[in-house]
């Protein structure tokens, strides 16, 4: 193919400037768009290098008028005529061109228009412009060569510039001698980038690398996949809870931590990784750390899985001498010194300690900055503090000093606020200014910064902690330790020089402890010890955890999980464990799942499980905002958040479905956070599929449109969806923005609103998570579910909260007697093991503490008094709740109110009287005490509030695989034991007019609740009572366990009064024999009745043994030495019987 | 994914004075999927890593003209001037270049003494 010849001579000076001068006869503009298009329709068509209408079409253009101009500049000097070397005896060399011209330089030629067959548009456009043309496409094509091969070597540079590139070599050949290998370096160095390259280079190809973050693993598999040069490929991919990349042909695969060990839970033996990699060891996660353990019991069965550890340069030693002894390699980060600057702030009067923080340590720190280096000296500040609180005290100080100054952008990082907001810290500032980031902790490892020079450091942390006496969640303000501070340190000292201010004394740091304490120190471990269990790791407290949780926890968890009917007696996993165990939630929201499917509440419960399973959606400018909270009014329920959370994603779903544009505006306006809803969702439909999986949920068949029209009408809009987010996926990466001073002034919804406006102009006014959305959802199941729960009847609602109430036992509280009395802020809740809780300030209760309290005139029993206080009412209620949280209060967060009475006889661990006495909670706190005036009715009615079988479903079942998840749904089916909503209907009419107190039992009554532990001699007998079930004492309390939730007759009472004169008259509904009978033996009665219907006899589950004395409090347990019986006998029967022997 | 597939890379390219290194699909003057360029040289390349466009091809590099060793592209390695010549190449025989092409090598080597641009 001989290089296309080319005029420059001519075709450079009539460019649009001076068409007429052209010599051809029709004025020639390269700008005319019909110029343009003929061009175009030559050179750009579908098959062709560059296509028209395309982006690189228009940048095609743009470089077309800037060559044109050089050309006219370059030309217009005098084109030397070389007159070229003599011939060369080198072949190469003999037959170089004679004449330089730029155009040799090219190593590439483009097809002129006659080679692509003579078409119509090619032929009217003069050759000479078409030669023109030609050349300046030549030039682009091969400026666009030189900018691509340009990025590659720069990429190249910057990877072997890297302090690990020197040692990748080395990690290699480790890791071919060893079977785990360390690799610590600090940050920069550039480990979590590099290593699984040089594993993907050095030819393995099955590597998973885990992270402790979701958000890493996407921002990892993307920057690996560029420098691999795969960007579009699928070699490197990512797969968090929701999102996946990863295809066959992934070779490396970034994951969460989480996510790996659901996969050992599938696979224990993970057949399908080569490397495993495992990122951030010395943060000490829950799960990495439960990791590690597993990973150690693993090596011996898998000889050929290679593991690296990663890690910072803490603690490596711990690492390597938990997997033998492993070789470490150690890398040098890369920072730049950093000075030091001890500031501990004068000692404060301890008089003025307020709750709120000293802004003024910090204010000093940024005149300090102002007044010691020039504005243009370019350089941010990281500030770190403990908390969000003490983050907006910091903020306000500093957003007046920037004002007066103006100086400086203050921007808040933390957790909860929106995405939108978080990204604002990676904008740049205007010449002159500086960012000052007010950070929580999460600035310290998760959100890397550039362009940070200095950082101050206030030496605190606000950490969770866990309680496991009190089951507790603790947030706490610590001293942070001398990793961490090293830690924030080093974020001053990526880009260059950097400043640190502690804001503590040096002696302060010696006094740090070296290392953060682990997570598994800090939390509950319920959801870690239902995962071991269902892992088959055997007993937890045996398990070889590379520094073990507190035995107390781990004790802690595993009664609470046999509590909770995951584990039996004997600690093994039951069914309904290992169902629980795949749930991605905590255990109550795991219970609720299973019990609203099997009631046939899941639709509902979905979504609630869902909401309680992720962040709060209110935003924090929310909670402020008087429009907000106004514009949220309506969607509030006053039966408790979690039905807020309910309503809120419903109308979210309505809104989106009617107009789904504005469903961003909808949640800003009421100041939602529409990332967590879009969560939910996907959470939710996590939820159903698993319960699908398991049976316990019938497939859903999709409503699939009739007609084809409609078929292909669904087709295409779903193709359309694609193509928006391909196009969004190509033009991806937000681009950094210039912030505006003062910008925080005005508020975040006002900030939001042009962010909005903003993303509109980048990216086509297309919502990309609404498109996600609709991808991954049926928006119109979704809809339906919505829409259905709208409309609720009144017992739907009422088991809703029986399933709620259920699920989240034994978490509740009892109001105070005195609240009623009392202003909104003051009322106060007992709950089993603390007591003066308050409602979170975001409760739905917090405003409106009054439907909780008891409102009923004609209390009988109050005499005047103004407290609830041993009121009888027949309206009593109780607070159910997610979690308590302590921070300079215990709050209690998310509640819903329900009945006393009916969930206390229904749904909850219970202890009887036959006096109208129940005793609620495992350990017996709240009592219920029924008037006496209504105990035969009481009784009555009692007898029929039978439990379903279904709220239970301790060890019944074997198995709960896939073949036999029909067993399990047959097992907890309500549907066996005839509940339905006309149950639930049933067992709420109960007791309405009943009058009853509620109080707390205090803990000495607690400790005198029960008779205690007994010898008796016999078991109760009678005959035909029970059926097979065999009665046992309670080991403990006393008294007869009836089923695993019913203790009967373990109650102290302080008067004797089971007696026969106990005798009532009663008439047998079904036989109409009328007699009279102690309760005991009506029930007796009852259950054998003839004529008494099929399908579960009334009491069969909360019928009472008579024990073969009369109950007494004088009664204890005597060994007769001299006949070797043991009795229950009073002082005066011991007595009574030794006399016999004498 | 099907065209992944055929991408599959051929091995990798070693530039062998500055051994830059990168997987090459192709040798050849005719890259795949392109119909109206061709190239005027026998060149490894690469579909082009920065764009998702399937069609965009990277040039990575080919042999010198003279001494026949593999080259990278960039310009402290070889220039094209109707063939590909690796630059100490040029520079021995120089004379044989036009004037432009001296003046070019002139530019590139006090470039390359700049510390900031590492070759």
């Amino acid at each position: 193919m001989p290089p296309p010849r080319t005029r420059e001579g001519r075709g450079h000076r009539d460019h649009h400037r001076a068409p007429h001068e052209e010599e051809t006869p029709e004025r020639w503009d390269w700008n005319h768009p019909e110029t343009r298009r003929l061009l175009e329709d030559t050179f750009f068509r579908d098959e062709e290098y560059i296509r028209q209408g395309s982006e690189e079409c228009q940048k095609f253009w743009a470089f077309f008028e800037r060559f044109q101009r050089f050309q006219n500049l370059k030309t217009a000097r005098k084109e030397e005529q070389d007159p070229g070397p003599p011939k060369h005896s080198i072949p190469a060399l003999a037959d170089l061109p004679r004449t330089y011209d730029p155009r040799y330089r090219i190593n590439l030629s483009v097809l002129g228009p006659d080679t692509r067959g003579s078409r119509e548009p090619g032929r009217r456009l003069p050759p000479e412009r078409v030669a023109e043309f030609r050349r300046a496409l030549l030039h682009y094509l091969d400026f666009g060569q030189k900018q691509a091969f340009g990025r590659l070597a720069k990429l190249q540079r910057e990877r072997a510039a890297l302090p690990i590139a020197q040692y990748g070599k080395r990690i290699l050949q480790t890791l071919k001698e060893h079977q785990v290998v360390v690799v610590a370096g600090d940050t920069g160095c550039g480990k979590s980038t590099q290593v699984p390259q040089y594993l993907l280079a050095a030819g393995f190809s099955h590597v998973a690398c885990t992270q402790p973050r979701r958000i890493a693993c996407i921002s990892l598999a993307k920057r690996v996949g560029f420098e691999s040069l795969s960007q579009y490929g699928s070699q490197v991919g990512y797969q968090i809870r929701f999102e996946s990349t990863r295809s066959a042909a992934t070779k490396i695969v970034f994951l969460t931590v989480g996510l790996l060990l659901r996969q050992i839970q599938r696979e224990p033996s993970l057949p399908q990784y080569q490397v495993l990699i495992v990122d951030e060891v010395h943060e000490r996660h829950l799960h990495n750390d439960f990791l590690l353990g597993v990973l150690r019991r693993l090596l011996p069965q898998r000889p050929d899985l290679k593991v690296v550890l990663m890690s910072a340069t803490i603690n490596i030693a711990l690492f390597s001498s938990y997997f033998g002894g492993a070789p470490v390699v150690q890398v040098p980060g890369r920072l730049f010194p950093i000075t030091i600057v001890y500031q501990p702030p004068e000692v404060e009067p301890a008089t003025a300690k307020s709750e709120k923080l000293d802004p003024r340590p910090f204010l000093r720190v940024l005149e300090a900055i102002d007044n010691k280096y020039p504005p243009e000296e370019r350089g941010d500040l990281l500030v770190f503090l403990s908390g969000m609180a003490e983050i907006s005290a910091v903020l306000e100080a500093a957003q007046t000093y920037a004002s007066h100054t103006q100086r400086w952008v203050v921007l808040p990082l933390h957790s909860t606020l929106s995405v939108a907001d978080q990204d604002k810290v990676f904008d740049v500032a205007p010449p002159g200014v500086r960012k000052c980031i007010l950070s929580t902790n999460i600035a310290e490892t998760s959100v890397t910064i550039d362009g940070i020079r200095f950082v101050v450091d206030s030496g605190k942390v606000k950490e969770m902690s866990y309680d496991p006496q009190a089951k507790l969640q603790r947030l706490q303000e610590f001293w942070i330790s001398q990793a961490s501070a090293e830690q924030r340190k080093g974020r001053a000292g990526r880009t260059g020089p950097g400043v640190c201010f502690r804001l503590y004394a040096e002696s302060d740091y010696d006094a740090f402890a070296p290392y953060p304490v682990p997570e598994i120190r800090r939390v509950a471990l319920d959801a870690l010890v239902l995962q071991m269990k269902s892992m088959s790791l055997g007993d937890p407290r045996a398990f070889p955890f590379i520094e073990p949780p507190p035995p107390a926890s781990l004790e802690t968890a595993i009664l609470y999980l046999r509590d909770q009917g995951a584990l039996d007696g004997t600690e093994a996993l039951t069914p309904i464990g290992s169902l629980l165990a795949q749930l991605p939630v905590d255990v109550v929201i795991g219970k609720m799942l299973v019990l609203g499917s099997t009631f046939h509440l899941a639709e509902p419960v979905l979504t609630i499980a869902a909401a309680l399973s992720v962040q709060s959606p209110f935003t924090r400018s929310a909670q402020s905002n008087p429009e907000c909270a106004a514009a949220r009014r309506p969607l509030e329920s006053d039966q408790g958040d979690p039905f807020t959370l309910f309503n809120i994603f419903n109308t979210w779903v309505q809104v989106k479905s009617e107009r789904s544009r504005n469903s961003r505006k909808w949640c800003r306006r009421r100041g939602i956070e529409e990332h967590r809803l879009y969560e939910m969702a996907n959470l939710r439909r996590q939820f159903k599929d698993l319960l699908e999986d398991h049976v316990l949920l019938a497939g859903t068949e999709a409503p699939r449109p009739g007609d084809s029209y409609s078929r292909l009408q669904q087709r295409r809009e779903r193709q359309a969806l694609y193509q928006l987010k391909r196009q969004h996926e190509e033009g991806a990466g937000r681009r950094r923005k210039v912030l505006r001073l003062q910008e925080e002034q005005d508020g975040a919804s006002s900030d939001e609103d042009r962010g909005a406006t903003a993303d509109q102009d980048s990216c086509d006014s297309v919502d990309i998570q609404d498109v996600k959305f609709k991808l991954r959802h049926n928006l119109e199941q979704l809809q339906a579910a919505a829409s259905s729960a709208q409309d609720l009847s009144r017992d739907q609602m009422a088991l809703l909260k029986l399933v709620l109430g259920r699920g989240l036992y034994p978490q509740l509280a009892v109001p105070d007697p005195f609240n009623s009395g009392c202003k909104d802020s003051d009322q106060i809740f007992h709950t089993q093991t603390k007591q003066g809780t308050v409602l979170h300030p975001t409760c739905v209760f917090a405003g409106s503490p009054e439907v909780l309290h008891t409102q009923e005139p004609e209390s009988r029993a109050s005499d005047g008094s103004r407290d609830d206080k041993d009121k009888m009412s027949s309206k009593h209620q109780l607070l159910t709740f997610v979690s308590l949280l302590e921070t300079n209060k215990p709050y209690l967060v998310n509640c819903v109110r329900v009945p006393a009475l009916q969930h206390s006889n229904n749904v909850y661990d219970r202890d009887f009287e036959e006096l109208g006495h129940v005793i609620v909670g495992p350990e017996g706190y709240t009592e219920l005490k029924v008037q006496d005036d209504f105990l035969e009715e009481w009784r009555d009615l009692r007898t029929k509030g039978r439990v379903p079988k279904g709220w239970r479903w301790k060890g019944q079942i074997q198995t709960s695989n896939r073949e036999q998840g029909r067993g399990l749904q047959e097992q907890l089916d309500p549907g066996a034991d005839g509940v339905s909503e006309s149950t639930s209907h049933h067992i709420l009419s109960l007791f309405p007019q009943v009058p009853y107190s509620l109080r707390r039992l205090t803990g000495l009554e607690v400790q005198n609740l029960y008779v205690g532990p007994q010898t008796i001699t016999a078991a109760p007998s009678l005959p035909g009572l029970f059926g097979s079930s065999t009665l046992s004492p309670h080991p403990s309390k006393g008294g007869y366990t009836v089923t695993d939730f019913l203790t009967y007759n373990c109650l102290t009472s302080d008067t004797d009064l089971y007696s026969d004169c106990l005798r009532t008259f009663w008439t047998c509904p079904h036989c109409d024999l009328h007699m009279p009978f102690t309760p005991l033996e009506r029930i007796t009665h009852e259950n054998t009745c003839p004529n008494a219907p099929q399908g579960g006899s009334p009491g069969a589950e909360e019928a009472d043994p008579e024990p073969l004395q009369k109950a007494s409090a004088l009664q204890r347990p005597y060994h007769c030495e001299t006949c070797q019986k043991d009795f229950m006998f009073t002082p005066t029967e011991v007595l009574r019987h030794r006399k016999q022997h004498v | 994914m099907a065209s992944e597939a055929e991408r599959r890379p051929q091995g990798m390219f070693e530039c062998q004075l500055c051994a830059l290194s990168a997987p090459y699909s192709y040798v050849g003057q005719k890259p795949p999927d392109t119909r109206s360029v061709v190239l005027l040289e026998e060149s490894y390349i690469l579909k082009d890593p920065f764009t998702a466009d399937r069609d965009k091809f990277l040039v990575l590099g080919s042999r010198c003209s003279v001494c026949s060793r593999l080259v990278c592209v960039g310009p402290e390695c070889s220039l094209f001037y109707s063939k590909r010549f690796c630059l100490p190449c040029v520079r021995e025989n120089i004379a044989a270049f036009p004037q432009e092409i001296r003046q070019d090598v002139e530019k590139r080597k006090a470039l390359a003494k700049m510390p900031h641009v590492k070759p």
